[in-house]
């Protein structure tokens, strides 16, 4: 018997607020953060994103860091997220715990910013800073000391990987506790590989609308912190909740679109059902990936109607609220799936109007209250197919 | 548990899909290095190949390599390591954004920067839909993905494809040349083992094995157990190694050489050499990256050659870095690699 992985802690940092209860706020509120580009620096001031509401001076000063510190914007979010998700948890030493991070774009937006200067011998400090277990490191330098470290890749299903790695750890025995999720700031460079792939909406994105037209970005940090069941009742946590499973398919169909039949989000789905040992039909919301791109959300919902046939459980997505955090999402939405679990309410489409013609499939879209949750599923997909599901349950 | 390498094929700046360098290996005296790339049209049909950066032609190469026709698509998973996925990407797709002022950007560079895209190239051209992952952790990224491997055959896995990735292209180079990372004077291997300053040379990495849960009786070697350790304390270090050590049966005793990822940088170096001596006193130390160079995922080499050599039961004297007791027709390895003496790593390999 495989053991149980309780959550005991979360951290959330995103364009909606710092902190779960900022979150909880906006999103019972339905309050975008996506808007008008204020901190990144870019010439597409036109496409709008969903920034976290600070600058970098700004984050430093609230975690006590130097000013002239060698830091880049990923791992500052990452801080705060961390922070709060260890506070949450109760856990004071980390030297047994592990800590998994997932991110993409490293300190790709210094080092966009610097590259000329690199080869000039000048700001070259952060060149080291670049690449992504750079970046984790610093996440992991807020606590000084954890047993096991490691970074996890797989572009916009990130985090959800890490959630999934923490939870065979914590199975395995290797570790009692791991603190799983992702961080990942805006960069000039994903803006604009994002921005040729012709799939970002001039507007606030529409995720399962008929007239969905791309994506906004977003950026963020979030992470749950995942333990055993024993090690829980043995320091006497407050357990929020139980990650009941989890899966991980490969849709093996293109680099960045997704399959006509939604095969990879499908197997996702449907191993995470199985590992959880749950039926479709006790799934009681699904927080979808729901990108707002044409390809997406029309995969994701054949995926879904797939998997739950006539029985379609509550679903939404909430990146019109967020953007789109690509590695740091599935964390981001994790966070979200819980709170919503927790406090029985379902975040809503806010801009839906009319459900896709092919599928004809209605997300919420006004949050709703008062539902009662037991079970939730939060989805996360990334180019190359990479695509990601997990389930978060209530313990009765 | 007993996962079974079943097989194993590397493209590196040795003679590539061979092991040449058992025998005669090439040695270097340039600082960077590009590997020598086998003839990719035997693989890859041109016009696909024409969309592959170097680093994914050559993670198709080495996957097609060890993972038989048949058992491509049915793999459990597929698991990737790379420092920085697709650094000519990359550098094209910003050097483009800088040059263009965010203007007329090339959208297949985007594509392919990201670092997963290797691991779903493969899954795509295997049309393998099993769990597919990537770590892109530094110098433990192909460490990971091997401890991640231990997890999927502890829940039941039967096949898994595991791959470490990385290429270094100029840019790059000169980048980390900045930063103190290549050495500044010429060097011979021998020089490497005594070196007293800092800085290593530059290799490029493309190296994948199949891992099997069953041996089929032309097994490489066997892994017996895989950790990872953040800043670790020596105490940490040895207390992993006991217990993996005790969960196999085995004592100190029974460990034949501890190879080591000595690369000539003095401070790498010196790390390597106080774990070794201490979890594994007098105990004979190999090296392998003065054949092979450095990069982020060259710990997938050090597993290379240390599954040859237990294969071969035969450990050639240019693997040697320090003599000590040991049995010279290995049946027990221990690898230890560290980046930065932050990451951590051991890896248990037996015949």
């Amino acid at each position: 018997m495989a053991k149980r992985v309780v959550i005991t802690g979360v951290g959330i940092v995103s364009a909606i607020g710092v902190g779960k209860e900022a979150h909880l706020r906006a999103l019972m509120k339905g309050e975008s953060g996506v808007g008008k580009i204020s901190y990144l620096q870019t010439k597409h001031t036109d496409i709008p994103v969903g920034e976290v509401k600070m600058s970098d001076e700004e984050m430093k000063l609230l975690l006590g860091i130097a000013s002239e510190s060698v830091i880049t914007r990923t791992p500052l979010m990452g801080k705060i997220a961390l922070k709060e998700a260890m506070q949450d948890s109760g856990i004071t030493d980390a030297s047994r715990v592990a800590f998994i991070n997932g991110t993409t774009v490293g300190g790709m937006e210094k080092s966009e910013k610097y590259y000329m200067d690199f080869f000039e011998g000048k700001n070259t400090d952060y060149i080291a800073a670049h690449d992504c277990g750079a970046g984790t490191e610093m996440i992991a330098e807020t606590f000084g000391k954890f047993d096991f470290v490691t970074t996890l890749s797989t572009a916009c299903s990130s985090a959800v990987n890490s959630i999934i790695m923490g939870g065979d750890l914590i199975r395995s025995g290797r570790v009692e506790a791991a603190i799983v999720g992702g961080a990942e700031s805006l960069s000039k460079f994903h803006l604009n590989g994002f921005n040729t792939l012709m799939i970002l909406d001039r507007k606030v994105c529409n995720p399962f609308d008929a007239q969905r037209n791309g994506l906004n970005l977003g950026e963020g940090a979030a992470y749950i912190v995942l333990e055993s069941e024993e090690s829980a009742k043995a320091r006497n946590a407050n357990i929020l909740c139980e990650l009941k499973g989890y899966g991980n398919a490969c849709d093996a169909f293109h680099q960045t679109a997704s399959s006509p039949t939604g095969e990879g989000a499908y197997l996702a789905m449907k191993k995470a059902l199985e590992d959880a040992g749950l039926n479709p039909e006790q799934i009681d919301y699904v927080n979808a990936h729901g990108t707002g791109t044409g390809n997406n959300d029309l995969c994701e919902s054949v995926s879904i109607q797939r998997l739950f046939g006539e029985k379609i459980p509550h679903f939404s997505s909430t990146k019109s609220l967020t953007g789109h955090a690509t590695s740091a999402a599935g964390g981001i939405e994790a966070v979200i799936s819980i709170l919503a679990l927790l406090n029985d309410f379902v975040p809503g489409c806010c801009q839906f109007q009319s459900p896709i013609e092919e599928t004809g499939l209605m997300p919420v879209k006004d949050c709703l209250k008062n539902v009662d949750l037991q079970n939730v599923m939060n989805n996360s997909f990334g180019f190359g197919g990479n695509d990601s599901s997990c389930i978060f349950s209530k313990i009765r | 548990m007993r996962i079974f390498i079943r097989s194993a094929a590397q493209i590196s700046i040795q003679n590539p899909l061979c092991d040449e360098w058992f025998e005669n290996p090439i040695s270097y005296s340039q600082i960077h290095n590009r590997s020598i790339d086998p003839d990719f049209k035997a693989f890859i049909p041109v016009m696909e190949a024409r969309r592959m950066g170097r680093v994914m032609k050559r993670a198709i190469v080495t996957s097609k390599s060890v993972i038989p026709e048949e058992n491509r698509a049915t793999l459990d998973a597929i698991l990737t390591g790379t420092g920085l996925g697709s650094v000519e990407d990359t550098e094209k797709f910003l050097n483009a954004l800088l040059k263009n002022d965010e203007e007329m950007l090339p959208p297949s560079n985007f594509m392919n920067s990201t670092h997963n895209t290797i691991g779903s190239i493969i899954a795509l051209n295997f049309k393998c839909h099993g769990y597919n992952l990537t770590s892109a952790h530094r110098g433990t990224s192909f460490d990971t993905i091997c401890f991640d491997a231990y997890l999927q055959f502890l829940k039941g896995a039967k096949n898994i494809l595991v791959g470490g990735h990385d290429e270094m292209t100029a840019d790059y180079f000169a980048l980390f040349d900045q930063i103190g990372f290549w050495k500044k004077e010429s060097f011979t291997a021998d020089i490497l083992k005594e070196s007293s300053t800092k800085g290593t040379f530059a290799g490029e990495t493309a190296v994948s094995f199949w891992l099997s849960a069953e041996d089929g009786g032309d097994s490489l070697c066997s892994i017996l157990g895989v950790d990872l350790l953040y800043k670790p304390s020596q105490q940490r270090l040895q207390e992993s190694l006991d217990t993996m050590l005790a969960q196999n049966g085995l004592s100190k005793n029974d460990i034949d050489a501890i190879v080591l990822n000595c690369n000539g940088d003095v401070e790498n170096d010196t790390i390597s050499r106080e774990v070794a001596e201490a979890i594994l006193p007098n105990v004979q130390q190999l090296y392998y990256k003065h054949l092979f160079g450095d990069s982020f995922t060259m710990s997938a080499m050090g597993l290379y050659i240390s599954a040859v050599c237990l294969h071969r039961g035969e450990i050639p004297a240019h693997l040697i870095y320090k003599n000590g007791a040991g049995n010279k027709r290995p049946r027990t390895l221990l690898l230890h690699n560290h980046y930065q003496n932050k990451d951590h790593s051991f890896m248990l390999l037996s015949v």
